[in-house]
């Protein structure tokens, strides 16, 4: 190919990442496809909801991005400057724009067609990596935008996930003219009322228009004709109840998860006892189709290990999809864990049903599969291994050694069919086909007595681990009583905690001297932080001695640091940072896991701060310093942790 | 007025050119008028901005050695869609102004004639509107060429970007009352200088075309701004017609 008769413009090219690394001939045939233009000062350039056909390039000038508000000034999110791009990641996931652009100043601006550009992104899988890299930024500023935004009128059209994502309110979404009924009403008559009003629900509602239940068409073709109830027959037949309700104030999100964690497809929108209207997974429908509500469905309905195992990728896809989209950190790990556990409990039941048709047999003891570490803590995010255990229930009449050996087996059949899942096996080795961690209760009573009377390094690593348990698949209670009888144990015990404090102390955010990063000084990572183990673990770690102290319950760490404001052991204004410093060190760790994932690469926790823009590094390193206050005030003024020697 | 002139100009020659044998291209150039409607917003339109580097300034002597050209539309410049060739003078070059385009004749041995590139520029021209920097000066060249080779000179409105910029682009307060127009800046050069633009390779005819192109931007964007978005609005400001 001739040389492009104007080189400057491939120079320039040359300086704007991540075009940078391209050939001559590759950045000939890109600029030949490229237009030039220009916008004065004040310009708009590319609205709210606009989707953009071109990758902006910026060559002179700056561009303002903001978010629109119709109350009042604009919400300056970023300033653009010369070399710098936008309208990358709408361009590739024809997604339109969440934000207004504006020239700053007169521009002078490269376009480039979006479809020559998805090409582009096409041939060159690294580029991809590099425009979704911005991601932490925009999920922050949408999220900045979240805590700010009125609620504005819902526009039935253009409702999308990314619109609620972004701050959207259950008022904004829901259906306020809703249908209602008595408990008397026939099903005939309501549903000529229903496809009258072409809804899809009606709440039957008593006599001081309390609502009772609530009548979906799903409702009617199941129980309708799978019944084959008469159509005389009267609504409270048929009514689902109770009622789940949610508060008009609260995030679309929330909505969502509601639905996912229930698995129903209408909520009820309440307040102070009266019914407000009503929010549908239709709302919550995504342009691709797929809903986090409709896979839990696809979940529940699987009817072989080997059908959800063939789901992952699609599982996966919503999850991404999700995160990518953006919105609180601590809903993106509950939604995350929701469906993580809801896909364990399906393979839990499924290989059951599969071991008892192959003549192996039923459980021989009730048992309860339990969650921990992060997953107990429901606290994973896209990267997550296994951890965990199984508990059973020791009675006098059966022969323990074959009980433990059925449980052994069925443990190795369902840790299996995780790691096929993509839930690779705990390199620790803390999985329910251990032979130690698949144990009777009272077996591990005495593990965990044991680990608390007489703690050394590997039993309180240990405990790090096994005191965050939640029961994931849970056929008694007993897990309520084993954590009673824990919190009555670890409370008294003062040797303990501070050792587990020390243990936690270790882990000190790597702020050095003058507050420069302090990061890996030597190996693979080398001049990289551990995002985890110098982030989340001392936020964590403390969360976990403190509550253990004070015997709180909760293993979620934002739940437990709550619970530890409301009983004044922590200050709210503490709290608060420390819930933001946690919260975006965790956006952090998930958006470096995204670009790792759309590079192919398997991801870790290891952060290069260069790598960072100079709005990211600052708040990290404001974050760090806010855990480290944590630490500092109650950590060791609380368990004298210098007592036990240098930490 | 003037447009409503060279319309009639047009239509005289539309109808002496009738039945002769011309090239389609000749043709297609008649035409070129019919397209100007005068009241659709200016930057609806399709522009090609043109450069010529000749081997002096001096018009009865003086050749053609390049043309470079950009189109613009929808006022954005089209990196992909330019004309750029070398145009054999078929005469001696003068040392002095190779030394301002750097052309030496080595790089002419297998460049065209100007009458065998016209048709190319031609084609490329189709019926937009031409633009040029001190049109007057590129438009005798190729109306000199087009002339000699199809009788008439080319039919399509031109736009001369030193009025259009000195009626639109700068602004009022370069005009106090009394003040001398000539001391606003006229050259490609001042021009570029005084809107930012960065010519990419000056005396080259591509690279100037470019800053031409982009000069046009921003009378089209200031236009707009001040409500003279209009094509009629750029014709009364910069419009070049034979006389």
């Amino acid at each position: 190919m001739s040389r492009y008769p104007l080189p400057r413009i491939l120079e320039f090219m040359r300086t704007v990442e991540p075009f940078d690394n391209m050939n001559e001939d590759e950045l000939h045939q890109m600029v030949s496809q490229m237009e030039i233009a220009y916008y004065p000062r004040g310009q708009i350039i590319m609205r709210h909801g606009d989707e953009p056909s071109f990758l902006h390039i910026i060559c002179v000038g700056s561009a303002r991005i903001s978010i629109p508000d119709e109350s009042e000034e604009d919400i300056l999110v970023d300033v653009l400057g010369e070399g710098e791009t936008f309208g990358a990641t709408n361009v590739l996931d024809s997604k339109k724009s969440v934000f207004d652009i504006a020239a700053d100043e007169d521009m002078i601006v490269y376009l480039l067609p979006a479809a020559v550009f998805k090409d582009i992104v096409a041939g060159n899988p690294e580029f991809n990596e590099y425009f979704s890299y911005s991601l932490a930024k925009s999920i922050r500023a949408a999220h900045k935008y979240a805590e700010r935004a009125v609620p504005r009128l819902p526009d039935i059209n253009t409702l999308n996930l990314d619109m609620f994502l972004i701050g959207k309110r259950v008022s904004d979404l829901m259906f306020t003219d809703v249908l209602t009924c008595t408990p008397e009403d026939t099903i005939r008559s309501i549903a000529r009322k229903m496809t009258d009003r072409q809804v899809s629900s009606i709440v039957v509602t008593g006599s001081s228009s309390q609502p009772l239940g609530i009548v979906t068409d799903s409702d009617l073709r199941s129980k309708i004709i799978a019944e084959g109830l008469s159509m005389d027959t009267s609504v409270d037949r048929i009514m689902s109840y109770p009622l789940y309700t949610i508060h008009p104030d609260a995030y679309a999100f929330d909505a969502l998860l509601d639905m996912s964690r229930y698995n129903i497809s209408h909520l009820l929108v309440a307040e102070k006892q009266r019914l407000a209207g009503i929010i549908s997974d239709h709302d919550f429908q995504m342009e691709t189709g797929s809903s986090p509500v409709g896979v839990i469905g696809d979940i529940e309905k699987s009817q072989a290990v080997n059908e959800i195992i063939g789901m992952h990728s699609k599982i996966n896809r919503v999850l991404e999809m999700l995160v990518r989209q953006g919105g609180s950190v601590n809903r993106m790990v509950a939604l995350i864990t929701e469906l993580n556990d809801r896909v364990t409990r399906r393979i839990i039941t499924l290989t059951q049903q599969e071991m008892e048709a192959e003549g192996l047999g039923s459980p021989p003891a009730p048992y309860t599969w339990m969650a921990l570490g992060s997953e107990g803590r429901r606290e994973q995010t896209l990267l997550t291994d296994q951890d965990n255990a199984l508990l059973f229930l020791r009675r006098p009449e059966d022969d323990q050694e074959k009980v433990k050996q059925w449980f052994l087996l069925f443990s190795e059949r369902v840790v299996k069919s995780l790691v096929k899942y993509g839930f690779p096996r705990c390199p620790g080795g803390i999985m329910a086909s251990n032979p130690r961690w698949c144990q009777s209760e009272d077996d591990w009573e005495k593990t965990f007595m044991g680990w608390i009377n007489d703690p050394d390094p590997f039993t309180l690593r240990m405990a790090t681990i096994f005191f965050d348990f939640r029961p994931i698949y849970a056929e008694t209670d007993f897990l309520e009583n084993f954590r009673g009888s824990l919190n009555e144990a670890t409370k008294a015990n003062s040797h303990f905690l501070r050792s587990l404090a020390k243990i936690g102390l270790a882990n000190r955010p790597p702020l050095g001297f003058l507050r420069q990063f302090v990061v890996e000084k030597s190996g693979e990572h080398k001049n990289k932080l551990n995002l985890k183990i110098r982030g989340l673990a001392p936020v964590v770690d403390t969360a976990r001695v403190m509550a253990l102290d004070v015997g709180i319950s909760a293993t979620n760490t934002h739940e437990r640091l709550e619970n530890l404001r409301d009983m004044d052991l922590l200050e709210a204004n503490l709290y608060k940072d420390v819930r933001e410093a946690y919260d975006f060190i965790n956006l952090l760790r998930i958006s470096h896991h995204l670009k790792a994932r759309s590079k192919g690469e398997l991801p870790d926790n290891f952060l290069d701060p260069e790598k960072l823009n100079n709005l990211q590094r600052r708040m990290l390193k404001e974050s760090f310093s806010v855990i480290n206050r944590l630490m500092q005030e109650l950590i060791e003024w609380r368990y004298q942790v210098h007592s036990l020697g240098e930490a | 007025m003037k447009l409503f002139l060279a319309r009639i100009r047009n239509r005289w020659l539309q109808a002496r050119m009738k039945g002769r044998s011309i090239a389609d291209l000749a043709r297609d150039n008649l035409s070129a008028l019919d397209y100007i409607d005068v009241n659709k917003d200016a930057r609806s339109f399709g522009y090609v901005v043109v450069d010529l580097e000749t081997t002096g300034l001096n018009l009865k002597y003086d050749q053609v050695l390049s043309i470079g050209a950009f189109r613009v539309v929808n006022a954005r410049i089209k990196l992909g869609d330019m004309f750029n060739r070398l145009v054999n003078p078929g005469r001696y070059l003068h040392p002095e102004s190779i030394k301002v385009h750097e052309i030496v004749p080595d790089m002419l041995s297998e460049a065209s004639p100007l009458s065998a590139v016209l048709d190319d520029f031609l084609d490329f021209l189709g019926t937009d509107i031409l633009v040029a920097h001190y049109a007057a000066f590129d438009l005798h060249f190729l109306n000199t060429s087009m002339r000699k080779k199809y009788g008439f000179p080319l039919q399509n409105l031109v736009l001369d970007t030193i009025p259009l910029c000195r009626n639109i682009a700068f602004p009022p307060h370069h005009y106090p009352y009394g003040i001398d127009l000539n001391s606003l800046p006229s050259s490609l050069d001042e021009i570029a200088k005084h809107f930012g633009i960065d010519i990419f390779q000056r005396h080259t005819a591509i690279g100037d075309a470019l800053a031409t192109a982009m000069i046009l931007q921003r009378v089209i964007a200031r236009s707009e701004k001040i409500g003279q978005g209009l094509l009629k609005d750029l014709i009364k400001a910069g419009a070049l017609f034979l006389s």
